[in-house]
Parts: C-alpha cells; structure tokens; sequence
C-alpha cells in the first residue's frame, strides 16, 4: 500500500538531524545535571530519552498521514487547542510561578506547546483558501487578528506565558506577510505602528508582569541586577565564553553541575553545550539548525499544495524563531523570555511537539509534486 | 491512504486541475522577505558566537574561573626537631578542630546551650556566631581540641542527633614539646598555624615547616567545597640539635637551683665543644613552657645567652693575658709590683680587692688582681689590645644559627677614651654576650682557633634524606698554640689553692677557667650600681684535652656576689653531673686532688 513515491521523496536530512541533536540533547542533559559530591545522577536524560522514543513513534504515525487530512480538520483542530488552553486557565497545574500546565491523571503536558502547531495548520487552511492573485485587506486583516491571534494570545499571556505568545505574534505576522498584504495595510500598520509605539510604550509596560519587567531591565543593563535575572545573563555569557575555539571537553563544563548557571538543562541548555564544546562545536550546532530550516523552505518551495507550501513555512518559521530567540537569550542578546531551544531543552511536551512539527515538514516533503510520476 | 481514492482532494487532480490551488509565485516572493530576515538573525548568531567564543574568551574565561576556583594553604606536617641523641624536642601531633555547618543547623539556640561549656564559650556567643553565618556552610568552632574535648563534643553531637553534616572535625597538626622547659629557649615555639615564632622554631622554620603548598579547589555557587576532604602538604624536614638533653637538663636544674640559692634575677649557662662549636647546652633563668607560650611573658622567653649584654670584667683578663703572651711582652714568671693596691690612669683610681705585694704574671690572673692587670694592659697598648680583642671575636656575632643575637657593645679605638684601655684591661666598657666569653675561651681551650657555634647539625628530610649537614668552622686562628697552651696553664692555677675559683675545682678533672665580677651598669642613674653584680665563670674541662667549655652567668644573687663565690660552684656542680653522664674517667689520682668544697 506504501506509495514507493513516499519513500523517494523522504528527506532523510531532516530525520536524520532531527535524531542527532535529540541525542545531542540526552548527553547534554546529562552532562549539566551530573552530580556533585556524593550525590546520585538525576534521572532528567532517561527521561528526555523515554521521550524521544515516544516522540519518534509519534513521528511515524503522523507522516504516514497525509497532511491534507490535516488542513481538511484544521479548524476543528484550532477549536480543540483553544479548548484546552480554557482547560489550562480554569483547571491548571502551577509549577514554577506559571499555570501552563494540564493534569491528566497518568501524566501531564502543556498544551500551548501543541498549539502552536494547531495554530500553524489553522492559519495556513486560512491562508491556502485565498483566491489567485488575492491580497488581505483591512477587514479580513482585523477578522483573523480576532480569531487567530487576540484570542489565544490573551489565554497563552494568562498563564502566563510570554515565549509562546511571542512565537505566536511572529508566526502570525510572518505567514500574513508571506500570504501577502495589501499596500494601503502595509503602510498605516507602518505609520501607526510609529506613532503608537511610543504612546502605547506605557501602557504596555504597565501591563508586564513584574519578573517581566525585570528581564527587560535585567536585558538592558545586566549589571543592574547582578543577582537576579542580570546573573542568569551574566553567567550565561560566561559560560558560553567560557568555552572558548574547542571547548572544556564533554563532563567538563563548570558553570552547569557547580550551579553557577541556573536551568541549565531547559532554556540554557546551549550554553552547557557550548561551554564543554567550544566554537567548533557550536559551528556544527548552529549548521544542523541552519540546515533543518534550509530544509524546510525547500520544502516549502517544492511543497504540492499551498496547505503544504504554509505548514511547511509557518513550521520552519517556528523552529528558526525558536532557535534565534533562545540562542539569542543564552547570548545576551535577547530578553530572557523562557523559550526552550527546540530538540536540545530538556522537556518532553516541548519535545513531542517539536518532532510533531518537524513530522509536517517531513509529510509535506514526502506528498510533494514528482514530475516523473 | 486507504481512503486517498475517494477524497476530492486527490492530489494529481488537484494539481491538474485547479490551478487556485498552485503555490502562488507573488507568495514565493513574499516569503523571501521573510526568509531573509531568518538568515539576518542566523548571520547575527554567527557573529555573536565569534565575539563570545573566540575574541572574549580569556575574559569570560578567566571570570568563569574566579567564580568557582578557590585557593587554599594545604597544612603540612611540621618537622621533628631531635637532640644530637634524637630523643624528641618537637614534634607534631594530629589533633581534633571543630566545624559547623550553620546552614545545616536549625536549633542553633539549643545546640549552643549545649556546646558552649564544652568549648569554653558562653551559649550566647556561640548562638550570635551560629545565627551571625547562617548562610555560611563552614565555619570553625574550635581549633587543636584535645582528645577528652573532643569526645564530650562528640556526646553532645549524639545527643543532639546531629550528624557530620552539621558538626565535623577535621585533624589538624599542632606543635608538641615533650621535654616542655628544657631548652625551651632554644627551641623555641611555633603558632596555631604552624608558623615557627621563636628559637630555632623560627630560624629553621622554611625547613620544619615543609610546604604549605597553595592548593586550588572548586566550589559551587553556594560556595560548597567540591573536593572530598583536606589533603596534606610536603611535610617539614626535621632537625637534629646538637644539644643533648640529658646535659641540657643538668645545666638547667643546677641554674634553678643557684636561682633559688641566690636568689637571683636571672641566669644563663651554655656549653660548648671548644674544637667544633656544637652548643651542647643553652639554658636561661627564668623560662617557661613552650606548650604554653601564650600564656608566658616576653622576657621569660629571651635567649639571654645571645640577646643580653653584660660587662664580662674578670673574665676578659684571660684575652689580656693571651694578647700580651702572644706579643711575647711577658713570662709566666715576671714579676709586677701591686703593692700600691691601686693605679692611677686618667686621674682615676683602679683598687685591688685584696692587697697583693709582688705577683707573678700568672698571679696576676690566678688572684685577679686589677692593679697588675691594668699594669699589662697599659704595655701592652690601645692599638694592640683593641685588635686582639677583635680578633677574639667582640663588637661582632659569634654567627650562630638562631634568631635575634646581637653583636654587643665593643666601642671603635678611635672613640676610646684616656681610660678605655684600663677599664678594658679589667673587662669593663665593653657589652659582651655570654656566648662571645664562651667563644674566645673555646679559643684559648683548642690552641687559638676562633669556632663558630652553632646548634643544628643535620636537617633530614621526612624520608630520611639529609638535606644540610652542618660542618665546623673555624673563623681564624687568633693566637698561637704555644700561647694557648700558656694561657691555659694560667687558667689552670685559677682553681687551684689560692686562686678565685678553687670552688669550680672539679673533682679529678683538671679546669681551666676564670671568674667575673662586675656591678651591673644602671642606665637610670648612669652610674654602676652598688649592690647589683653579675657573677660569672667561664672555663673549660679537662684543662689539657677539653671535652668541654662552659659559661655560667647569674645576674643580680644575694650579697657581694663575687664569680667565685656565685657562678664557680654551678660550674662545678654542672661538670661533674656532666662527666658523670658522659661516663668520663678521672684524670687525676684521688690523692693528688686538691679538693676544695664550701
């Protein structure tokens, strides 16, 4: 029953750099949380490993799926995830200051990491419904902001959570963008954009949570706060520096296991990885990632459909918005947002829904047009 | 896939067909916009990843190792220091110090109730210090307990139900002195932190104290020490003196007890080998424990015999004597008139104690007769006197191995008045050590060689290399063996029937020795006090073949004070004990000793 097309057009790159930094990932995890003294090795890698495993099963499951069942449920899709993310605010689990998330008696997830996704197929079934050569207007513009954007951004920042909102608002306006604007709605976004910046600033402000302000400020001028939030940047520089052309060597690095960096198996995980595997080392990081999104506009670009040629796009979009943000929060040049680095920070919601993401990918590239066939 | 026949959705025809469907090339477009700000951001990455890793590095790297490495003086093992029969003078024990970790303590109110009385503190100190560093994962209580303390803190731990989590101990090395007072002085004392302060303790510290290398460990943020336990330095080389003990507390207890007998300030005795310099003894009233030495008081931890100064009198005239026989100015037998019982130099009048009619050169010396002496020295001349007298080693360190010695008072010719040379001819205006007497008569007792002392014959290191040995030395030869040897035979007489110091006659060895007498120089009123002497003798053991010189000062006794009343009798008394020790025959028949007691 297997297409013989499927297996030509697999594109081992992705799967294949997908399962080298999953395991990347489980050495890392190891090595950071490695104990001192007289403790015992926390579990945190057999954990990430389980998950893989299930992640990878997940995988399989889904490509052999064709994805135009999933642009077909798209909205019903949508409709689910906004649900959950209801479920959160009313019947979250608080862990770590945040309700993000959802008790299912034998375990737990957070569903705004499968959201995102949701939210990718939604606005590309939106997108790929435009007429040839149809641009979005202001109407249309104000209805999807309703619908796909103000809604799930206000339950996501209840939580709160602030990375995935953030990720939300740049996958929003890099796939409207690439579906394509009308000129009249580029310039008064750009111009109002202008004047309301500065005059909404307060507000705005006003509205952060207090730790949130305090990152801003802690981005802004490190120094300000040596202890808190302005260490973790310091330490996370450090760290990274530390590591210097080829690295202390893997179960190596100080700044993790002596915990001088803290989350150093979660959102700081490259700065562990960095540190114990120098420049060299974060070449060959940075390449696996430049790649997998390289990928990922090809295969957008060859994609058969344009549901295909979107969820491809807004998939590699989330992933390279991802890695540019926590690699730019380890790096000191990004407010610290709590944003994992996908495949690489421990956690297995987060996991799951990165291989499920890059499983849309991999369908697409499989399902794409064949001259030859 | 099984239902791909029958979805409307099928890709060939969907492809084929509705052409609304195609992937917009408007949309491509638009998407490269968006594709190249990815790229800007992947650029900015690189760019970053360069500045961090490579152009940064040392900085943050060498931040990175200020925040976690830790450096820290390893303890070491403090060397033996053995006499010259390597019997234990200093040694190093492992005892118990005390930790807390307060951030591991909760009742710290109870705990201090508890522990305090053991560690001899108040509870309420204890709690403050507990409460004070609670943060803190380390924090000494008490350092260098002993064994019974450490056991009660050990109870009251159990009895808490605290664990070395809370409360540890941690062995330290700390100084021991098994001999305690003997040759306290000479050994001196080392720190808490194993940091020699006095004595040889001091002098040879860089040896004893071996290396306490500087060790660098890791900590945590919180500042936890991320090595298991306290490694040990190099430990220390150790030493062999060449005191030997058992002489060593002769020496002592005959100076406790001409201390009491005399009631004295002070008294220092020290013992040499005339031919090489080993001290074999070196001793100082008052004294004190060197176990306790935070408890005594400076001046009792002075090495007088090194540090003070004293006017020697008679017991200078024996250089006298060997200068003026070295100038061949003199027989034995040339007789002087010191009937006068006084003279006159510089409109001052120098007495006799004892009126002497005509002496014999070596009368002069054998009854100390200032008048004869003065006479000597007056023939014998500023220029020449002030010479030999250098020679003999005065106005400079004798150089031995141990801190603080100081060179005395011995006053350029050039600054020597009209009456210098009288009073020096009697051993007065010049500020000597007890060991620069003790050199110069070593030098008469081994033929003429000036030797230097010294106290430390070996460092060997803990396995068992050695490190130094120690040589004689001989300065210079200072008068001839023939002028020693007639300079000895005068001494001799010292103690014979009739001499000033028939109370060091020892019995069947004969001593060669000579007494000293001078009032003690009171700076206050400028003048020499009427009632304060030093009493000294110096000699050496047996006259013709020494085994043995030895000095013996005492500051301030009872009465007139006289040398050969005061310090003649210690002399002997230590000599015989000495001889006794050392197993040393008799040289003499018993009948043809000339026995002179009290």
């Amino acid at each position: 029953m297997i297409d013989r097309r499927l297996i030509n057009n697999f594109d081992w790159s992705i799967f294949l750099i997908m399962m080298t930094l999953s395991v990347i990932s489980v050495f890392t995890i190891y090595s950071a949380t490695r104990p001192l003294l007289d403790d015992v090795q926390k579990i945190y890698y057999m954990k990430q490993f389980y998950w893989i495993l299930l992640s990878l099963f997940a995988f399989i499951v889904l490509i052999s799926i064709d994805y135009k069942w999933y642009a077909r449920y798209a909205y019903l899709i949508y409709a689910v995830g906004i649900i959950l993310l209801i479920a959160v605010v009313i019947a979250g689990k608080k862990g770590m200051g945040a309700q993000r998330w959802l008790h299912l008696g034998f375990f737990s997830f957070q569903p705004s990491e499968f959201f995102k996704i949701f939210f990718i197929l939604a606005l590309s079934r939106y997108f790929s419904g435009m007429r040839q050569g149809e641009s979005i207007g202001f109407r249309q513009l104000f209805k999807m902001l309703l619908i796909f954007f103000i809604f799930p951004a206000v339950l996501i920042l209840r939580q709160p959570d602030l990375g995935t909102m953030l990720i939300l608002m740049f996958l929003f306006i890099s796939m409207t963008l690439t579906a394509g604007l009308q000129k009249k709605v580029v310039i008064t976004i750009v111009i109002a954009g202008m004047i309301a910046v500065p005059l909404a600033g307060n507000y705005v402000w006003k509205g952060l949570k207090g730790y949130q302000k305090h990152r801003i400020i802690a981005f802004i001028d490190p120094q300000a706060d040596p202890q808190g939030i302005g260490y973790h940047i310091t330490q996370s520089k450090i760290t990274v520096g530390s590591g210097g052309f080829f690295g202390k060597g893997y179960m190596k690095g100080t700044q993790g296991p002596y915990r001088f960096l803290p989350e150093n198996h979660t959102d700081f995980i490259f700065s562990i990885y960095a540190e114990e595997r120098g420049f060299m080392g974060s070449l060959l990081l940075f390449f696996l990632y430049f790649f997998v999104i390289w990928r990922g506009f090809d295969t957008a670009k060859k994609a058969r459909d344009r549901e295909g040629c979107y969820m491809a796009l807004g998939v590699t979009y989330m992933v390279a918005f991802y890695f540019l943000i926590n690699v730019g929060m380890t790096l000191g040049m990004v407010p610290v947002v709590g944003v994992p680095l996908p495949l690489m920070s421990y956690g297995g919601t987060a996991l799951l829904s990165n291989f499920i993401a890059l499983s849309i990918i991999e369908n697409v590239s499989m399902r794409r047009y064949a001259p030859y066939y | 896939m099984a239902s791909r026949k029958k979805d409307n959705l099928d890709s060939r025809k969907l492809w084929d067909e509705d052409p609304n469907r195609i992937p917009l090339q408007k949309s491509r477009k638009r998407a490269l916009v968006v594709n190249t700000i990815v790229l800007f951001g992947f650029a900015v990455i690189f760019l970053r990843l360069v500045d961090l890793m490579v152009i940064d590095h040392k900085m943050l790297s060498s931040r990175a190792e200020r925040q976690y490495s830790r450096q820290e003086k390893l303890q070491s093992h403090r060397g033996v220091i053995w006499d010259r029969k390597m019997r234990e003078m200093a040694a190093s024990v492992d005892s118990s110090s005390l930790y807390a970790v307060p951030s591991k303590i909760s009742d710290t109110r109870n705990l201090a109730r508890k522990l305090a009385p053991v560690i001899k503190t108040t509870s309420k100190q204890l709690n403050m210090t507990l409460v004070n560093k609670k943060d803190k994962d380390f924090i000494w209580l008490a350092r260098k307990m002993n064994v019974s303390t450490v056991e009660e803190v050990s109870s009251v731990r159990d009895g808490l139900g605290l664990g070395r989590k809370e409360l540890g101990f941690i062995s330290e090395s700390s100084r021991y002195y098994p001999k305690r007072q003997t040759a306290a002085h000479v050994i001196g004392f080392s720190n808490i932190d194993n940091k020699g302060i006095a004595g040889i303790e001091l002098y040879y510290n860089e040896y004893l104290q071996g290396r306490q290398e500087k060790v660098s460990y890791n900590t945590d943020a919180k500042g936890n020490r991320l090595s298991d336990e306290l490694k040990e330095g190099i430990p220390g080389h150790n030493i062999i003196l060449t005191i030997d003990e058992g002489i060593q507390y002769i020496v002592e207890r005959e100076l406790s007890d001409a201390m009491q007998q005399w009631n004295a300030s002070a008294a220092i005795a020290v013992m040499m080998n005339p031919w090489t310099g080993e001290i074999l003894a070196m001793a100082n009233r008052p004294t004190y424990d060197p176990n306790l030495a935070n408890n005594s008081r400076a001046q009792d931890r002075r090495n007088r015999a090194l540090t003070d100064l004293y006017e020697p009198g008679s017991t200078l005239k024996a250089m006298l004597a060997a200068s003026a026989l070295e100038e061949k100015l003199y027989d034995p037998s040339d007789k002087f008139d010191v009937s006068q019982g006084y003279i006159e130099v510089g409109g001052k009048r120098i007495r006799d104690i004892h009126k002497f009619d005509i002496l014999t050169f070596t009368e002069v010396f054998k009854r100390s007769s200032n008048v004869g002496s003065v006479q000597i020295g007056l023939k014998l001349g500023a220029k020449d006197y002030h010479s030999y007298l250098k020679k003999f080693g005065f106005g400079s360190k004798t150089g031995i191995d141990f801190p603080g010695e100081v060179s005395g008072i011995f006053r350029d010719l050039k600054r020597w008045s009209g009456t210098s040379l009288a009073a020096l001819s009697i051993g007065q205006e010049i500020g000597v050590t007890p060991l620069q007497i003790l050199r110069a008569y070593s030098a008469i007792a081994n033929g003429g060689a000036l030797v230097k002392p010294y106290l430390v014959s070996d460092i060997i290191s803990a396995d068992g290399q050695v490190i130094k040995s120690v040589r004689p030395e001989i300065e210079r030869q200072v008068i001839s063996r023939e002028t020693a040897r007639e300079t000895t035979e005068i001494l001799k007489t010292v103690v014979e029937e009739g001499g000033t110091a028939m109370r060091a006659d020892i019995h069947g060895n004969l001593v060669a020795g000579k007494t000293g007498t001078a009032q003690i120089f009171d700076s206050k009123t400028g003048q020499y006090s009427k009632d304060k002497f030093v009493s000294s003798f110096v000699g050496f053991v047996p006259a013709d073949d020494p085994l043995l010189a030895l000095i013996v000062v005492v500051y301030e006794p009872d009465g007139r004070g006289y040398g050969g009343v005061v310090a003649a009798p210690v002399f002997r008394k230590i000599v015989e004990n000495t001889f006794t020790y050392l197993d040393v025959p008799m040289e003499r028949d018993e009948n043809q000793i000339l026995l002179v007691s009290q």
